[in-house]
C-alpha cells in the first residue's frame, strides 16, 4: 500500500515534469525572442517610472514622485478622459458597425466578395494618405462631409466644424477609427456567423420567430465569444491609437484631441522625461491590464455557464 | 448562410444599402486614387473635382524616380512576408502552450505577455534601441525583425481561439496515444486556420503600414521600406500630397493580391472547421 | 500523413532560418561600404567599419545625421563639395524625415548608436544636448584651426555654454516678407517697402484682399503671431511674468485680419492640409512673411513652371517704435557627437560646412549661411532667377531668435502651439489664450 503511494507520487513528480518540459518546448520558440526583445526592455521601463531620467545621464531615485507628479498635472488628467472618451466610442461603435456589415454580408448575394472587400480596404489604406484626405473631407466649408450634410438639409450655421472645433474634433476621428477598423472585425464575425449551424434557425422559423427574434435569440448569443475577442482587440488598440489621430489633428485643437498615448510621447520628446512617460504608461497599461482581468472573468463565467 | 428566398423588394433595399455603405466607405480610396493624378496645387481644391482636369498620368514614374521605389517595395515585401511566417510559427506553438499545456507558472509567464501589450511602444523604445545597438541589430534587417517577429499580441490573439477548442477533444485524442505534438499539429493547427488567417492579415497589414519602427531603425538607404518613402514626400520645404497619394495607390496593391486568395480561404477554412469563435 | 506535417512544419521553420541568417548577412555587409569583404560577426560590423578604415589610412566614413536632405539641393551640394575637397572622407548621410528628426535623433543619440556629426533642426534643442553631453567641446579646434568667430555675427553665440563652443551654425534663416508683384500691378499699388510697419501692413493686405485673392498668407505656425511680438529683441516667449501683454497687439492683428477675410482662414489651411509654398505659388495671395529658406524653394517653384508670376522680397514689417532690420530667425548649428572615433574628420566637416567655404555653397543655392557678408548677400542675391533689391532686402539690424536656447524651451513652444489653434479657431479670446498660456507656462517653469 505504502509502496504503490509512493510510487504514484514519484509517477506524478515525472509526469509533472513531463508536462512542464513539453509545455515549455511549445513556448519557448516565441518566449525567448519576446522575452530579449520586448519583456526586458518594459521591465526596463516600468522600473523608470520611479526614477527620474532624460534618457542619457544617470538616473536618479524618486521613488512615486513621477505618478505624484503626473495626477496633479491638468493635460494627464485631461488625455486620460480623451482617452477613454475615444476608446469608449471607438469600440462600441467598431463592434456595431463590424456586426451590422458582417450580417449584411452573409447573405447569398451577387458580388458579395466585391463587397466585402471594399469595405476591409481602409485597414489596409496607408495612414498618411488616409488621414490627408479625410482632413479635407471634414473641411468645414466645401468639405465632402458638410457638403452632404447640407444636402440632406443640414443648416448652414449647424453644420460641425469637425477637425476645426473642440467640441467636432474627437467625434471626427472616432469617425475615421470606425471606418478603419470596421472591415477587419467584420471578418471576424463573418467567419463566427459562418459557423452557426442553420439547423437552429430552421428550428427557430419553424417556432414562428421573426428575424429580430432570430437575431436576438440565436445570432448574438451564439457570437459571444467573438464578442469578447473583438471587444478585447478594439480595447486594446484604441488605448494605444497614436499615428492616425497625430497626423490628423496633432491631438488639437488645443489639446481637444490628445490621448494618453500623445501624452507619453510629448513627454518622452519634448519633455526628455522618461521617468514620467514610462509613469503615465503604468497608468494606461493598468486600465487595459483591469479591463483585460474583468474580460477574462466574465468569459470564464460565461463559458462555465455555456 | 441564409437560404431562404428574401422578397424582391428587401432584397433589391438590401443591394441599395450595400451599394451606399460601400460608396460610402471607398469614398477616401477615390479621393486618393484621383488625386494621385493631379497637381499639387488641384489636390485640394474646393470644392473638390473628382475627376482631373488632365490626367497626369507623369505622377507614377515620378514616385520611382525621386524615391527607390523598387527597392523600398522589395524590402516591405520581404519584412513583412518573414515576419508574418515567423509570427504564425512561434505564436501558434506558444498559444498551445499556452492554453492546452499544464504546468507550473504558465499564467505567471502568459501574465508577462499581457503586460507588454498594453505598454505604448513609446515608452521602452529607447531601453529597446539600446538593446539592439548592443547586439548589432540596428540598421540591419534582422534585427526588426527580430523586434517584431515574437509578438505577444499574436499569442494573446491565438490563444484566445485555442481556448474555445474543447478539452474533450484533446483528452480523447490523448487517450488514443497521440502526443502533444502531434494533437498540436493534427488537430489543433487545421481547426485554427481562420485563427491563424486572421493573425495573418493583422501582422501583414501592421508590418506593411509601420512607419515608426523602420524609421527608427533604418538609416541606410537600401534598407528602408514604403511608408518610410511616402513619409519623405511630406516634407519641411514642400509636400507632394500628389505623389503621397500616388505611392500610396502603389503600396495598396500588394496587399490586394494577397487579400484576395486569402478571404476564400477564409471562408472555406471556417466553412469545415465548425470551431465555436 | 503525420511525418509529412511535421516535415513541412520542420521545413518552414528552417525556411525562415535560414532567410533570417541570410538576411543578417547581406545586410551587414552592405553597411560596410568601406571596408571592402569584412565579414566580422554582424555585431561588431558597423563599428569596426570606422575604426579599420581609419587604420588602414583609407577612405574614412563619417556618419552624418540631416532630415529632408533629397529635398534641399543646398545640404546635398555643400556635402559633395567637402567630400570632393577631401577625398579621403566618405560622408555617410542619414536623412530622415523632417517631422521625425528630433525623435529618431535622440533615440540615436540616448542608445549610443553610430553617430559623427549631427545637424540640429531647431537650435533651442541645442541646450538639452549640452546638457545630457551630447555635444563635444569645439573650443580646443576653433582655436587651433584659428576659426574666425566673429564672421558669425553673433549668431554662434547661442551655442557656447559656460564660456565654451558645443555648435557652430551652418545657416541662419530669417523672416522677410514675400510678395506677388503682379497682383501688386493689377491693383496699381506700390512694392512692398523695405520699411514698413506692421500696420502699414494690415491696411495693404485689405487694399488687395477681394476677387478670390487674399491680401497675405498667415500659415498656421504659432510663430505668425508670437514672431512680431518678440521682434523687438526685448520679450522671449518665456516670459510669463508679463502675463504675455507684450504677444496681445500681433495676436489682435491675426484674428483681425482673419476677420476680415485678408487671409485665409485658419481652419481652412489646418484641414485642406495647405502647405505655405504650394498656396504662394497659386498666384492669388499677395504678400506672405515667411522665412529665409523660402527663396531657394520659390525659386525652383519659377524654375519648374509651377509659379507662374514675378515674386519679390522686402524686410519684413516691423511693430512701431521699432528700427526697420528688425527681425526674427534661428540658426542651424552642427554639432559633433563626443562619441565619435574619427573626431578628427568630423571637425573638418564642421570647419567646412560652417566656414566660408560651405557658407559660398549655400549663397549659391539661394539659402543664407551664417557668416553672411555682404559678399555673400550679393552672392544670394545675384543667383539666376532671384528678385531684384533681394540684396537690400536682406539687410538685418538684428535677428532676434524665435526661440531662446534655454530648459524647458519645447514644452513652452508646445503650449503655445495648443493656445495658438484655440485663438485662431475662435474657441477662445486673445485674452483668454493668453492668459490659459501663462498659468499653463508658470506651472511648468515657475
Amino acid at each position: 500500500m505504502a509502496n504503490a503511494t509512493k510510487q504514484e507520487t514519484k509517477k506524478g513528480i515525472s509526469l509533472n515534469l513531463r508536462n512542464t518540459l513539453v509545455g515549455l518546448s511549445f513556448i519557448l520558440p516565441n518566449f525567448i525572442g519576446f522575452a530579449v526583445f520586448t519583456l526586458v526592455p518594459v521591465i526596463f521601463s516600468f522600473i523608470l517610472s520611479l526614477m527620474k531620467w532624460d534618457g542619457f545621464t544617470p538616473m536618479e531615485f524618486v521613488a512615486f514622485d513621477n505618478f505624484v507628479k503626473i495626477f496633479g498635472e491638468k493635460k494627464f488628467i485631461e488625455s486620460l478622459g480623451h482617452t477613454v472618451y475615444f476608446a469608449f466610442f471607438t469600440v462600441l461603435l467598431s463592434m456595431a458597425a463590424a456586426l451590422a456589415l458582417a450580417l449584411l454580408l452573409n447573405q447569398k448575394l451577387k458580388f458579395v466578395n466585391f463587397f466585402r472587400s471594399a469595405i476591409f480596404f481602409p485597414y489596409v489604406a496607408s495612414i498618411v494618405a488616409v488621414s490627408c484626405v479625410w482632413k479635407a473631407m471634414f473641411m468645414e466649408d466645401g468639405g465632402v462631409i458638410n457638403s452632404a450634410l447640407q444636402m440632406l438639409g443640414v443648416a448652414e450655421d449647424m453644420l460641425p466644424g469637425w477637425t476645426a472645433s473642440v467640441a467636432w474634433a474627437m467625434p471626427a476621428v472616432i469617425i475615421v477609427s470606425v471606418w478603419r477598423n470596421m472591415g477587419y472585425f467584420m471578418i471576424i464575425y463573418l467567419a463566427a456567423l459562418q459557423d452557426i449551424p442553420n439547423s437552429l434557425y430552421e428550428a427557430a422559423e419553424m417556432d414562428g420567430a421573426s428575424k429580430w427574434q432570430q437575431f436576438v435569440r440565436i445570432t448574438f448569443p451564439m457570437l459571444t465569444p467573438s464578442h469578447f475577442f473583438v471587444f478585447m482587440m478594439l480595447t486594446i488598440n484604441s488605448f494605444k491609437t497614436f499615428d492616425l489621430i497625430f497626423l490628423m489633428t496633432e491631438g488639437g485643437p488645443g489639446t481637444a484631441t490628445q490621448l494618453l498615448s500623445m501624452y507619453v510621447y510629448n513627454k518622452a520628446f519634448i519633455s526628455w522625461d522618461y521617468g514620467v512617460t514610462s509613469a503615465a504608461s503604468m497608468v494606461l497599461f493598468l486600465i487595459v491590464a483591469t479591463i483585460t482581468v474583468l474580460q477574462f472573468r466574465v468569459e470564464k463565467k460565461f463559458n462555465d455557464f455555456m | 448562410m441564409i437560404e431562404k428566398k428574401q422578397h424582391p423588394v428587401a432584397r433589391f433595399a438590401v443591394y441599395a444599402l450595400l451599394i451606399i455603405l460601400t460608396i460610402g466607405t471607398l469614398l477616401p480610396l477615390v479621393w486618393m486614387l484621383s488625386a494621385s493624378l493631379k497637381l499639387d496645387s488641384e489636390v485640394f481644391t474646393v470644392p473638390i473635382k473628382w475627376l482631373p482636369e488632365t490626367f497626369h498620368w507623369e505622377n507614377y514614374p515620378k514616385v520611382w524616380q525621386k524615391i527607390d521605389f523598387a527597392t523600398y517595395s522589395f524590402n516591405s515585401l520581404k519584412l513583412t512576408v518573414i515576419i508574418t511566417l515567423i509570427q504564425l510559427f512561434t505564436c501558434s506553438f506558444a498559444s498551445y502552450g499556452f492554453s492546452k499545456c499544464n504546468f507550473k507558472g504558465r499564467d505567471t509567464l502568459f501574465l508577462c505577455y499581457v503586460a507588454t501589450i498594453a505598454i505604448p511602444w513609446q515608452t521602452y523604445m529607447l531601453p529597446q534601441y539600446s538593446l539592439m545597438r548592443m547586439l548589432g541589430g540596428v540598421d540591419t534587417h534582422w534585427g526588426y525583425i527580430a523586434l517584431q517577429a515574437f509578438s505577444a499580441f499574436g499569442v494573446f490573439l491565438l490563444r484566445q481561439f485555442y481556448q474555445s477548442i474543447p478539452n474533450e477533444l484533446l483528452e480523447a485524442a490523448r487517450i488514443d496515444g497521440l502526443s502533444e505534438y502531434g494533437i498540436y499539429g493534427r488537430i489543433v493547427l487545421p481547426l485554427a486556420k481562420p485563427a491563424l488567417t486572421t493573425l495573418t492579415i493583422f501582422t501583414f497589414v501592421t508590418i506593411w503600414n509601420d512607419f515608426m519602427g523602420p524609421m527608427i531603425y533604418f538609416n541606410t538607404e537600401s534598407l528602408k521600406t514604403i511608408p518610410l518613402g511616402i513619409r519623405m514626400f511630406l516634407g519641411q520645404y514642400s509636400t507632394s500630397y500628389e505623389l503621397i497619394m500616388a505611392a500610396s495607390v502603389m503600396s495598396l496593391l500588394p496587399v490586394f493580391a494577397l487579400y484576395i486568395p486569402c478571404q476564400k480561404f477564409f471562408v472555406q477554412g471556417v466553412a469545415t472547421s465548425g470551431l465555436k469563435g | 500523413m503525420k511525418i509529412k506535417r511535421i516535415a513541412a512544419l520542420g521545413m518552414s521553420g528552417l525556411m525562415a532560418a535560414s532567410v533570417l541568417t541570410a538576411c543578417g548577412g547581406s545586410t551587414s555587409s552592405s553597411s560596410a561600404t568601406t571596408s571592402s569583404g569584412s565579414t566580422g560577426s554582424e555585431s561588431t560590423a558597423s563599428e569596426s567599419t570606422a575604426s579599420e578604415s581609419t587604420a588602414s589610412g583609407e577612405q574614412v566614413s563619417l556618419k552624418v545625421s540631416l532630415w529632408d536632405a533629397t529635398s534641399n539641393p543646398a545640404d546635398l551640394a555643400a556635402i559633395e563639395a567637402f567630400e570632393a575637397a577631401n577625398p579621403d572622407i566618405k560622408v555617410d548621410l542619414i536623412d530622415i524625415p523632417s517631422t521625425d528628426y528630433n525623435t529618431k535623433l535622440n533615440t540615436m543619440l540616448n542608445g549610443g548608436s553610430q553617430l559623427d556629426v549631427y545637424f540640429i533642426k531647431q537650435a533651442d534643442m541645442t541646450k538639452s544636448f549640452y546638457d545630457k553631453g551630447q555635444l563635444l567641446d569645439l573650443t580646443p579646434y576653433i582655436e587651433e584651426s584659428g576659426v574666425d568667430m566673429a564672421a558669425y555675427n553673433g549668431t554662434a553665440d547661442g551655442f557656447a555654454f559656460d564660456g565654451k563652443q558645443y555648435g557652430l551654425p551652418v545657416r541662419t534663416d530669417f523672416y522677410v516678407l514675400y510678395y506677388n508683384k503682379d497682383l501688386f500691378d493689377a491693383k496699381g499699388l506700390e512694392y512692398p517697402s523695405n520699411d514698413m510697419t506692421w500696420t502699414e501692413f494690415e491696411e495693404l493686405a485689405g487694399k488687395l484682399s477681394g476677387d478670390g485673392n487674399y491680401g497675405a498668407l498667415m500659415h498656421t505656425w504659432q510663430a505668425m503671431a508670437w514672431n512680431w511680438a518678440i521682434q523687438d529683441g526685448q520679450h522671449s516667449i518665456m516670459d510669463y511674468e508679463t502675463g504675455y501683454d507684450f504677444a496681445k497687439t500681433s495676436y489682435d492683428m491675426l484674428v483681425r485680419m482673419q476677420e476680415n477675410g485678408y487671409i485665409q482662414d485658419y481652419g481652412q489651411l489646418k484641414s485642406g492640409n495647405i502647405h505655405y509654398s504650394g498656396a504662394f505659388a497659386q498666384g492669388n495671395v499677395a504678400m506672405m512673411p515667411m522665412g529665409t529658406w523660402f527663396i531657394g524653394t520659390m525659386k525652383a517653384k519659377v524654375d519648374s513652371g509651377e509659379a507662374d508670376f514675378n515674386w519679390g522680397v522686402a524686410t519684413i514689417p516691423h511693430p512701431e517704435g521699432v528700427e526697420t532690420g528688425y527681425t526674427v530667425g534661428a540658426s542651424t548649428p552642427l554639432g559633433i557627437n563626443p562619441a565619435t572615433k574619427v573626431a578628427d574628420a568630423a571637425w573638418r566637416f564642421v570647419e567646412f560646412m560652417t566656414g566660408a567655404e560651405g557658407a559660398a555653397v549655400y549663397a549659391k543655392e539661394g539659402y543664407i549661411p551664417a557668416r553672411a557678408d555682404e559678399t555673400i548677400l550679393e552672392t544670394v542675391a545675384s543667383n539666376e532667377g532671384m528678385p531684384e533689391g533681394l540684396a537690400e532686402a536682406l539687410q538685418t539690424k538684428n535677428i532676434t531668435p524665435d526661440r531662446p536656447i534655454v530648459d524647458k524651451v519645447g514644452d513652452v513652444d508646445q503650449i503655445l502651439a495648443e493656445q495658438h489653434s484655440m485663438i485662431m479657431l475662435g474657441e477662445c479670446t486673445v485674452d483668454e489664450g493668453l492668459a490659459e498660456i501663462t498659468n499653463q507656462v508658470k506651472d511648468l517653469l515657475a
